[in-house]
């Protein structure tokens, strides 16, 4: 008896918070997938805060603009174990039976690629992020689209023409044998080899090398004017280590991933000081007036600095979500033809997308200075002048 | 190839070997004596390193005390897993192997996903002992030539304790084999805590000196697996002494073996002689020979 009285208080209860919630206004669900666990895991929290920072602010004003109702906002989010097939039956998922009102991105670029099918085949608008390949642009555009413009092509152009006007004259490369590295080693080498720039050593290596003295070696016996490591996280702290051990160095270095990571500031201090870097965006672009702030209020709720590429990819792709959404309300038909025209304000300056790319914001090269990452190239964004890299501190 | 004959190239080859055999003696340690494949090996790794981060970003505690702490950390993990798993597997002793595999697989997974939940999955680091050490013609970080004297002086006191101290001697009788340490008055079942007590120890102790050297995530442990058991393999399984040599093998192997070629043959290279010393001596470098009659 007296647990039936409680079964029947516990469905009153229940009834009363169904109707609780019908009572303020529906929220928006937003579903994604991302590496919680796995491989990848280590470097999806930078896209993660800041789909969680974008929440937390919209609904702190009032909640997202949906054509001029304001809805708080919720995730609907699963680990998608690092593994893109995963991320594919999560987001059919989400479409279908989790019936979510919006999109937001997986990490990385082979899950981005896994899952354009699924978006176009749901006819499901989605902004990406943290993708950045050529291929890119041979996926069909009209269901996604990708904020960054840090396209190995144009990266490699970029620095090449960068190394010309620092008057570089011969360069070392050394390259980790994963996608990214070597697609922008790709393009990379015929670019210095037509402006002129001799290659005087070239490595490539495997992910799990744990010792890279005698890569160094050869790089350092070419004395080359400039030294360019194109590495990953991981290895990109061997190489800084390896290379400062061996007073290794050249007055322009770069490091392909890893110096606008939180973490690299804080192994290296001041070591890392003169190491150029690919990005595109800075807080210190005071014409981009919503970067300051996302980086300060960024810092503030996780204890550390966003990542210059991954964290302001994400929220840029919620910022471009959040005003075609303003526009154009959740009907996907709509929505899709709002990203594709309209221009967006965001932390990274306008953005107008053509295609699948976007056509705003130009390919660029960060230095780190006084611990602070600067952009240096092109002249038209930069926020400081490059600075030779002089040797390592004692 | 004058850069072959150079010191900083030995001291690299010092630095990694030495840490890979820290590593593998204490995984052949747990399989010697009990033949549990800890493949949660590399996750003691990281454990360790965590410890030692925590505290040096938290209390600026950095060795000896954070190795100390990395040690007893891994040690009390290991043994609450040692009461709660595999004790009573040990006591039943029916397909250790093949169930201390699923085991230990469970508690690889379970300790990768309460680090990343806890403390968020992306890669941490501490800068500490980066001041650069030169003799002669070879710099080094201070924490890597740590890493060093610290990795080589706890494999060889292991080697010195088996060959000498009582307990060594209790050791080697059950790597031998443990019925007849038994019979002949071996407390087995302290021999195997002790065994599997050190052995994750030495593999925490082991992170703390990578967490000095390197980023450290809650997936950083898996590589470590991996190469302790191409060390102990190579060493033989069962054999210490085995995995010391093999540990500083594969350190000169990965260092002098990349300056020979290029780094690109990296991996072809290692799993080649680690394949080759299969197919020619199949109980590894060290391993004692089937007895032939």
């Amino acid at each position: 008896m007296n647990r039936r009285k409680l079964f029947a208080a516990a469905l009153a209860l229940a009834g009363a918070a169904v109707v609780g919630t019908s009572q303020a206004a529906e929220p928006v669900r937003i579903g994604f997938s991302i590496a919680k666990t796995g491989i990848f895991a280590p470097a999806a929290p930078s896209q993660l805060n800041a789909y969680e920072l974008w929440r937390e602010q919209v609904n702190a004003r009032g909640g997202l603009d949906v054509g001029g109702t304001k809805r708080p906002v919720e995730f609907v989010q699963y680990d998608d174990q690092s593994d893109p097939a995963q991320a594919v039956r999560i987001y059919e998922k989400l479409i279908t039976s989790d019936k979510v009102d919006l999109l937001l991105a997986p990490w990385g670029t082979p899950h981005h690629f896994a899952i354009a099918g699924v978006l176009e085949r749901n006819k499901f608008p989605m902004v990406g992020n943290s993708a950045a390949s050529v291929q890119l642009r041979d996926l069909k555009p009209g269901y996604i689209w990708f904020p960054t413009s840090a396209i190995p092509d144009r990266v490699a152009e970029s620095l090449v023409a960068m190394m010309k006007a620092q008057g570089v004259g011969t360069a070392a490369v050394t390259t980790l044998q994963l996608p990214f590295s070597l697609e922008i080693k790709k393009f990379l080498m015929p670019a210095l080899k037509s402006a002129g720039i001799k290659v005087v050593a070239d490595s490539d290596y495997p992910p799990d090398i744990k010792d890279m003295t005698a890569v160094l070696a050869a790089v350092k016996s070419a004395k080359p004017d400039a030294i360019l490591s194109l590495s990953y996280p991981t290895d990109s702290v061997a190489f800084m280590k390896q290379a400062r051990e061996m007073d290794l160095s050249a007055p322009f270095m770069m490091v392909l991933v890893g110096p606008t990571m939180d973490f690299f500031g804080k192994i290296f201090g001041p070591a890392a000081d003169g190491i150029v870097t690919v990005g595109h965006w800075s807080p210190h672009q005071k014409n981009w007036q919503r970067a300051r702030p996302f980086f300060d209020s960024y810092e503030a709720q996780f204890k550390e600095r966003p990542d210059y590429l991954d964290s302001a990819l994400a929220y840029m792709s919620c910022e471009i979500l959040e005003q075609a959404v303003a526009k154009a309300g959740l009907d996907r038909a709509k929505l899709r033809d709002a990203i594709a025209s309209q221009t967006f304000e965001t932390i990274n300056g306008p953005i107008k997308f053509k295609g699948v790319e976007n056509a705003s914001t130009p390919t660029a090269l960060l230095q780190l200075q006084k611990g602070e990452a600067h952009l240096v190239w092109p002249a038209e964004i930069a926020t400081s002048g490059f600075a030779k890299k002089d040797g390592w501190p004692k | 190839m004058s850069s072959l004959l150079s010191g900083q190239l030995l001291v690299a080859a010092l630095a990694t070997g030495g840490l890979y055999a820290l590593v593998a003696v204490g995984l052949n340690l747990v399989y010697g004596t009990m033949r549990l494949l800890n493949v949660a090996h590399g996750e003691f790794v990281m454990v360790g390193a965590y410890v030692a981060f925590l505290l040096f970003s938290t209390w600026q505690i950095g060795p000896p005390w954070s190795l100390l702490a990395a040690f007893a950390v891994a040690t009390a993990l290991g043994l609450a897993a040692y009461r709660g798993l595999f004790h009573r597997l040990l006591e039943r002793n029916q397909r250790v192997e093949a169930n201390s595999l699923l085991l230990f697989f469970a508690v690889s997974v379970i300790l990768q996903n309460v680090v990343a939940l806890t403390f968020s999955a992306n890669e941490r680091a501490y800068r500490h002992l980066d001041g650069i050490v030169t003799f002669g013609d070879v710099s080094v970080t201070e924490s890597r030539l740590l890493a060093l004297v610290v990795s080589l002086a706890v494999c060889l006191a292991v080697a010195l304790a088996l060959r000498y101290a009582a307990v060594g001697q209790a050791i080697r009788a059950v790597l031998q084999n443990r019925d007849a340490a038994a019979l002949v008055g071996v407390n087995v079942v302290q021999v195997q805590r002790l065994c599997f007590a050190f052995g994750v120890g030495a593999a925490g102790m082991a992170g703390a000196l990578i967490s000095l050297t390197q980023g450290i995530s809650p997936f950083m442990g898996f590589p470590f697996t991996i190469a302790a058991f191409v060390v102990v393999i190579l060493g033989g399984l069962g054999n210490l002494t085995g995995s010391l040599v093999g540990g500083l093998l594969l350190g000169f192997l990965e260092t002098y073996g990349i300056a020979l070629t290029a780094a690109s043959y990296r991996s072809i290279l290692l799993y080649g002689v680690f394949v080759g010393v299969l197919i020619l001596l199949p109980r590894g470098l060290f391993g004692r020979r089937a007895a032939r009659r």
